[in-house]
């Protein structure tokens, strides 16, 4: 973890009564392998943001390549004139582009299927730490339910059965990711339930709704959200392991994980890049969202401030 | 993603490692593709066929280059035009001891009529043929069919002989109104895959079966032919290509199938290694639907259909590079089709118009069929039965897209193609057929002809074809004994599908098994892997 810096007397407050919940931006810059993480971040979303310029190529249009370039090693020039720096796939992809688009999949799903589960499971854990009684034993049975079975089982089975497309997966990773949310905001909105404001709140007659969202969800979001951030990496790794397996995106709009896949039946003919660049900047992408949600988790969190 | 990384190291590792060999008398084979069942009449599916012709005789089998040779039965021979008679071999014994006799061919032609989860009937059309089976003796069947068929030894090659002994039965005569005296429940799929009724008279008994783990044989030490040299057989199914090559270098597995042509110059400049690679009779094409009117699968600005345009049809035909296919995807391990099985084959065209790469051309023949702006078209394919199969189809989709043609690539794993498939889901696909029996015929009859089941014709006519000038052509080519007569029926019937194009023709395969030193192994025509067929050398 991280080692104790020595500390300035006169910087320390003489006695912390009130939990801080300030977002410390500075601690984070001072970490440096923190700056690097964010700065692959910042790098990694700006070339999602900008990627019909930022890309040679657009490997989803498959008029734009051709079979008779596959397999060029990195550095090769194309029948069209264009250097593959990271070479090309099977299909002739310029594997520069391949990675930018897989990465905006990435992305997309990992955000999209994050905040889509995050506003399920905060409401049904709202429901249940509010209501109590059979609607809470009803929800969190069913959440129960879902954290019984392995994500990617529940995912792969999910697939099978409506099909192919960036869409379906998304759908397929909020209903694995749902249920831990609305555990954990259960668990915190619970322990705001009894206090003695939610309490008055109550005893003033005002609705059930207002409480939840004006009162307990304030009050109550911040371990959620801590979880959220590492929920994304989780995300887009399921993404890439369904895709892998052959069940996620459709292979003519490669994403990160169908790269791998695709490029993993070439390793034994020396053709390493199809499988390599792709795979690197995945372990970029998940590094880095995990080294910052980390962080996060230690700026947003109260008791250590 | 961290196991996969894990893979890919363990991987890059794996050629530095020795083979260390597995011991002398069992044999592990990695295959490209799995069986889906050790019932030998459930699917007519090469890898379920092959493992059939492990585990089960038949009255007469085929050989590398496909030439009827004797295995059951010793002679066969017609009289006039329908009446066969087949002089089965004395002393042939099933792998639980139970000698064959008449009754057990008997058995067999009603258990294929009596076959409800079977995928198709292909298995017991041939029956539906026969007016009358009589044995005479317990060493002679004697089959007097309705019809002439000039085929019936091929077909006999592939109705691989069950025991009567799998039922409860009285005295067993052909008598299908009557359940031929099985008085017991007939075989299920369950029943074959646990073991059970998986007797055969073939060179190895099946000792476990695990669908998507393998397939255990044991030596079949009742077996009349030459015994194998394996007492132990083990096949794994390893659909993609690196790690099942992988695995032969490390010595996992003793035999592979299909390692990528592209790492076939590496293995035949080392010694501790053998190759063979054999053209096959298998030929991978696209199979339109030209029946419906409309279908969810292809969005075309006037709603229509446009696969019923034989413009279309044609155009997809000229869009497609043919020869870089082969020389890019399949690293020149195929060759180009231009019709439905290799010039070799009996009734094929000898010389055969080529299907040329012109995509101009296809871009008019678009436009004039009134879609010059081409449609979107969702292109099924599998992505674990043919070599390179979804590698191929992007290929193909890449070349539609040239034209106009937008084609979505929905790769599958081969259970649900082929059953979606079955049910005539897919408005465009990509499949494969291995002629193995009746040369030309074989595809042109399944494909192309209108469905009958009665004649046992267009049985895999997915898309709905139907052309009576085709039909009577290939009819009467099926029924017709004289073989110049029949062949050049055939090469007729082929000329007029290849004006039409209800499927296209994209290339041939070759197969190629990859081995470790010590075995030697002859490949086939037909893709078999047969396990009896690898020989132990120094």
């Amino acid at each position: 973890m991280t080692k104790p810096r020595p500390i300035d007397p006169t910087l320390v407050p003489p006695l912390v009564e009130t939990p801080q919940r300030r977002f410390n931006l500075r601690r984070i810059k001072r970490r440096p392998n923190m700056k690097t993480a964010l700065i692959a971040l910042v790098v990694i979303l700006a070339a999602g943001l900008l990627l019909p310029f930022a890309a040679p190529q657009n490997p989803y249009d498959l008029s734009t390549f051709s079979v008779m370039d596959n397999r060029l090693p990195p550095g090769e020039r194309s029948l069209d004139g264009l250097t593959v720096w990271l070479g090309t796939d099977s299909q002739g992809r310029d594997m520069v582009s391949a990675i930018l688009y897989g990465m905006r999949v990435s992305l997309l799903v990992g955000l999209a299927a994050t905040s889509l589960a995050l506003s399920i499971g905060v409401t049904v854990g709202l429901l249940a730490a509010m209501f109590g009684g059979r609607i809470d034993a009803l929800l969190m049975r069913l959440v129960d339910f879902i954290l019984g079975f392995p994500s990617i089982l529940v995912a792969l089975v999910l697939l099978a059965v409506i099909g192919r497309g960036v869409d379906k997966v998304i759908i397929a990773i909020v209903v694995v990711q749902w249920a831990t949310y609305a555990r954990i905001m259960r668990a915190a909105a619970m322990v705001e339930r009894r206090k003695e404001y939610v309490e008055a709140a109550e005893n003033l007659g005002y609705p059930s709704w207002r409480i939840m969202f004006r009162h307990l969800l304030p009050n109550s979001i911040g371990s959620v959200l801590v979880v959220a951030t590492i929920y994304v990496a989780h995300a887009i790794t399921l993404e890439a392991t369904l895709s892998f397996l052959g069940v996620g995106v459709p292979v003519t709009q490669p994403s990160l994980g169908l790269l791998v896949a695709s490029g993993f039946e070439f390793l034994m003919s020396g053709e390493y890049w199809i499988s390599l660049f792709p795979g690197l900047a995945l372990l970029v992408l998940i590094f880095s969202l995990n080294l910052v949600g980390d962080r996060l988790r230690e700026a947003l969190d109260s008791r250590r401030s | 993603m961290r196991t996969n990384f894990l893979h890919v190291l363990s991987f890059l590792t794996l050629p530095i490692l020795l083979p260390v060999g597995a011991s002398a008398a069992t044999l592990t084979v990695g295959l490209a593709s799995e069986p889906t069942s050790t019932d030998p009449h459930y699917h007519s599916f090469t890898p379920n066929n092959g493992l059939a012709r492990s585990l089960y005789g038949a009255l007469v089998t085929t050989d590398a280059n496909q030439k009827t040779v004797p295995d059951l039965a010793t002679a066969w021979s017609v009289e006039g035009d329908n009446v066969w008679t087949f002089n089965l071999r004395k002393g042939v014994k099933f792998s639980n001891g139970v000698p064959f006799t008449a009754k057990d061919v008997i058995f067999t032609f009603c258990r294929v009529r009596n076959n409800p989860q079977a995928i198709s009937d292909y298995f017991g059309n041939p029956v539906t043929n026969f007016v009358k089976v009589e044995t005479p003796d317990d060493h002679t069947v004697r089959i007097t069919t309705k019809v002439p068929e000039p085929l019936l030894p091929e077909r006999m090659a592939e109705m691989a002989i069950l025991s009567a002994g799998i039922v409860k039965h009285g005295e067993i005569a052909f008598d299908l109104a009557n359940g031929c005296g099985v008085t017991g429940e007939w075989p299920t799929l369950a029943r074959f895959n646990s073991g059970e009724d998986a007797i055969g008279t073939g060179p190895f008994k099946l000792t476990k079966y695990t669908k998507g783990a393998g397939v255990e044989l044991a030596r079949n030490e009742n077996y009349w032919g030459e015994k194998p040299a394996w007492e132990k057989v083990t096949l794994l199914p390893i659909p993609n290509a690196g790690p099942r090559l992988a695995g032969l270098l490390a010595g996992n597995y003793d035999l592979v199938e299909n390692p990528a042509a592209r790492d076939v110059k590496q293995l035949e400049g080392d010694p501790r290694f053998g190759v063979t690679i054999r053209p096959s009779n298998r030929v991978i094409f696209l199979q339109m639907d030209v029946s419906k009117d409309q279908s969810p699968s292809v969005v075309t600005q006037n709603g229509t259909n446009p696969f019923k345009d034989e413009r279309v049809r044609r155009a997809i035909s000229m869009a497609i590079d043919r020869d870089t296919i082969v020389k890019r995807i399949m690293d020149g391990a195929a060759a180009p089709a231009s019709q439905f099985v290799p010039e070799t084959m009996f009734g094929a065209q000898p010389n055969p118009e080529p299907l040329i790469y012109d995509p101009e051309g296809a871009k008019k023949l678009l436009a004039e069929a009134g879609y010059p702006n081409g449609f979107k078209v969702t292109f099924a394919a599998t992505n674990d039965r043919y070599i390179n199969d979804s590698q191929v189809a992007q290929a193909i989709a890449q070349y539609l897209s040239r034209v106009g043609i937008q084609a979505d690539v929905d790769a599958m794993t081969a259970s649900i193609f082929f059953t979606r498939r079955s049910k005539s889901e897919f408005v465009l696909s990509m499949g494969g057929w291995g002629s193995t029996t009746g040369g030309a015929s074989s595809f042109l009859q399944q494909f192309v002809a209108t469905l009958d089941k009665d004649r046992g014709v267009g049985r895999s006519n997915y898309g709905g074809w139907s052309d009576p000038a085709f039909d009577a052509v290939i009819l009467k080519a099926i029924a017709t004994v004289d073989e110049t007569k029949r062949a050049e029926l055939l090469r007729e019937a082929g000329k007029l599908a290849l004006q039409k194009l209800p499927d296209i023709p994209i290339h041939f395969e070759s197969t190629i098994w990859a081995f470790r030193k010590g075995i030697q192994f002859e490949g086939r025509m037909d893709q078999y892997t047969l396990p009896a067929l690898a020989k132990a050398v120094k």
